[in-house]
């Protein structure tokens, strides 16, 4: 342990695992520690008095400091103990709706809540927006809601920002949810970072793991970060609700049971005194025309930059035809212009899980590898061996996918028909 | 016409990567660069106040390097930049950073009203897109993210009309000014800058506001100000790959194996079979 000219014991930061959070630079009670251009925290030995602030807060245990057990353990006693904030409780999942019934994700959610209900000994509520939503309000018991809560006005038809936050808002300030979760599509996203705004709590994005510390009764939400390269582990302590958005086709979704009973309460509301955007106009995807959605498909094969090429796209297509699926892309091919973005899989693209995914060309980069981690069995077919997405598919062939990919079709036919 | 856009300096996340071994951040040759969508976002309020007339004022919050990003904005022809930056900002969730924005944004708006403030739809550090909506919502500004075209903005009835991405296609949608737009990167592609206005951004001193320079409350800035916390950082999940057969020696042989491996499981075979149905 260094020592300063004023013989005080001052902390030291390891740079390699520095992740530059500044949790450590806000901590610090004397302002000795800055981040550097390298973009890691660096501490002031001189100005530093050893009070081992930055080491209790690091999160990547990045901080050298010998008082670092004795304070590690005053920071799990420090942890708040069952029903610490009062007055919270059940877990409340925001129902999409998309086109005229509910999103996929949410029942997802649904299914996540109910796990996480349990794990607190509580209820899962279902929290539904809209504009004659009944039958909706229905689904959500059948697909695990204890409880279904709505605000069914005109006003909800279409969705809006500032209409749904507020709605969305006041139903949490009226429920109380120890934790809420919103599906992190396009509109959940949106309304999101709205909603937590007004409730002045903790939003984590895009989450693809959740869980409850038994200890805590903390939500962990775990999110992939700097474009997928590392996973962080994130959690609210202090505010409620704990709010998240979750990734589509990431949690499993629960089974339909018709005949379970829930209970469906109407809620008074008044919409924010506001000037309201106007709708000029809905204009559909072209791609969409088609009527494929690349997120729904059993099975997909999957254009990369090493099968780019318009010429041979037909190989695709027979061999997507074959195996029930429809053709997608990476994100390369879709920056050449050969194909929409609709079709592309990724983490700027779509989250998929086929039941099987074949790729062709595709290296696999982390963004891609993120966006399929759900799928069942992938298969790779690459001519470089090294190629990364090797590291994940199921079986793999090391070839042209030229010469590769009629070998394929030829022998499924024999074996599938 | 007064275009406020918020610009942060993010690593070059594509270089950052765990180290497997030690579970380590690696990050040898990581370069620091503005957000690609905040360019994007700034690209088209330059454009904007080229059309429309006004001021185009750019806000980042960060470390003092940041002031790298606003030298860069002032290349491109922001009027105005301010670095945000106070050890009291620092560890800034998106509860607390879209406060620190909203502060700062107030005070440029009583300098001159704020008609439009324009952002990226995320940083490609953290891609969390809540920052934006955070803003608005602490503005009460009429959120439109996603955005891909602006169409027109009248200023005598203080409207502005957009085109955004929604989940199975895009929706023209007008609303009221003072407006807060999140980009998409096809939006507008960004323009280069001259060699002269480099230079001349380098020499030009560059404004710098604290806590209290914006009126901000301590207790609501940075980690204090932040409900979310880092618990730990790992790699992604590894999933362990299976074989990898090579066409080039016997191709018929390496396709009739890799159907082996995918028919051994049985249900799968079945349901390929069936063509997924039940």
């Amino acid at each position: 342990m260094a020592k300063n000219t004023k013989g005080i014991e001052v902390a030291e930061i390891i740079s390699d695992k520095c992740i530059a959070c500044q949790i450590c630079i806000g901590e610090c009670p004397v302002a000795a520690i800055q981040l550097t251009a390298e973009g890691v925290a660096r501490i002031d030995p001189e100005l530093c008095i050893g009070c081992g602030k930055c080491s209790e807060s690091c999160p990547v245990d990045a901080v050298l400091f010998e008082k670092k057990k004795k304070r590690r353990l005053r920071k799990e006693e420090r942890g708040i103990p069952p029903e610490a904030i009062p007055g919270y409780e059940g877990v409340a999942v925001f129902i999409e709706i998309s086109e005229n019934v509910g999103a996929q994700v949410s029942w997802e959610l649904a299914g996540k809540a109910r796990e996480l209900a349990e794990a607190l000994n509580s209820k899962v509520m279902g929290f539904l927006l809209g504009s004659g939503v009944e039958a909706i309000a229905q689904d959500a018991v059948a697909y695990g809601c204890d409880e279904v809560h709505v605000i069914d006005d005109p006003q909800l038809e279409h969705y809006l920002p500032v209409v749904y936050g507020k709605a969305l808002a006041d139903l949490s300030e009226t429920l109380r949810p120890e934790v809420l979760l919103i599906g992190a599509t396009h509109l959940g996203r949106d309304l999101a970072g709205v909603v937590a705004t007004h409730l002045r709590t903790g939003l984590t994005a895009d989450c693809t793991g959740l869980a409850i510390e038994q200890e805590t009764r903390l939500l962990l939400m775990t999110r992939p970060t700097f474009g997928g390269n590392i996973m962080a582990t994130i959690f609210c302590e202090h505010k409620r609700p704990q709010m998240s958005t979750v990734r589509p086709r990431v949690m499993r979704p629960p089974e339909k049971d018709e005949e379970r009973k829930g209970v469906i309460r109407h809620h008074e509301w008044t919409p924010p005194m506001v000037e309201l955007p106007i709708l000029v106009e809905l204009i559909r995807d072209s791609a969409d025309a088609e009527g494929i959605d690349i997120a729904r498909s059993p099975a997909l094969v999957v254009a990369g930059r090493g099968a780019c090429d318009p010429s041979t796209f037909h190989l695709l297509e027979e061999l997507a035809h074959l195996v029930g699926g429809a053709i997608a892309c990476s994100r390369p091919v879709v920056e050449s212009g050969f194909m929409p973005y609709e079709r592309q899989v990724g983490q700027t693209g779509k989250t998929v899980a086929p039941k099987l995914y074949i790729g062709v060309g595709v290296s696999g980069a982390i963004q891609h590898l993120v966006a399929i981690q759900g799928a069942e069995k992938i298969v790779a077919i690459n001519s470089d061996p090294k190629a990364p997405i090797f590291k994940v598919a199921d079986v793999g062939i090391v070839g042209n996918y030229l010469k590769v990919v009629p070998e394929l079709i030829a022998q499924l036919k024999k074996r599938v028909g | 016409m007064h275009f406020v856009c918020c610009i942060k300096q993010v690593p070059d996340t594509a270089e950052v990567k765990i180290d497997p071994d030690t579970n380590t951040l690696v990050r040898a040759g990581v370069e620091s660069i503005a957000n690609p969508y905040d360019v994007v976002a700034l690209e088209q309020a330059l454009r904007l106040k080229e059309q429309y007339g006004g001021r185009v004022s750019v806000i980042s919050m960060g470390p003092p390097q940041a002031e790298a990003s606003l030298r860069e904005a002032l290349s491109l022809g922001a009027d105005k930049v301010i670095l945000l930056s106070d050890r009291l900002f620092a560890g800034a969730d998106t509860l607390a950073t879209s406060y620190t924005l909203s502060c700062a944004i107030n005070k440029l708006s009583h300098e001159h009203p704020v008609d439009v403030v324009l952002c990226g739809k995320q940083a490609i550090d953290g891609d969390t897109a809540q920052t934006g909506p955070g803003v608005a919502t602490r503005l009460g500004y009429t959120q439109f993210t996603y955005v891909v075209a602006v169409d027109w903005i009248n200023t005598e009835e203080k409207q502005i009309q957009v085109r955004r991405k929604v989940e199975k296609g895009s929706e023209v949608i007008r609303g009221p000014l003072p407006a807060l737009l999140t980009v998409e990167l096809e939006l507008a592609k960004p323009r280069r800058a001259s060699l002269p206005a480099i230079v001349h951004a380098l020499r030009e001193p560059i404004g710098a506001w604290d806590g209290s320079a914006i009126g901000a409350s301590p207790k609501e800035l940075g980690l204090k100000g932040s409900p979310t916390w880092v618990r730990s950082i790992s790699s992604p999940p590894a999933k362990i790959g299976g074989p990898t057969f090579d066409a080039g020696e016997d191709l018929a042989e390496a396709v009739a194996k890799t159907l082996d491996v995918l028919f051994s499981d049985k249900s799968f075979a079945i349901k390929l079979a069936k063509r997924w149905e039940a």
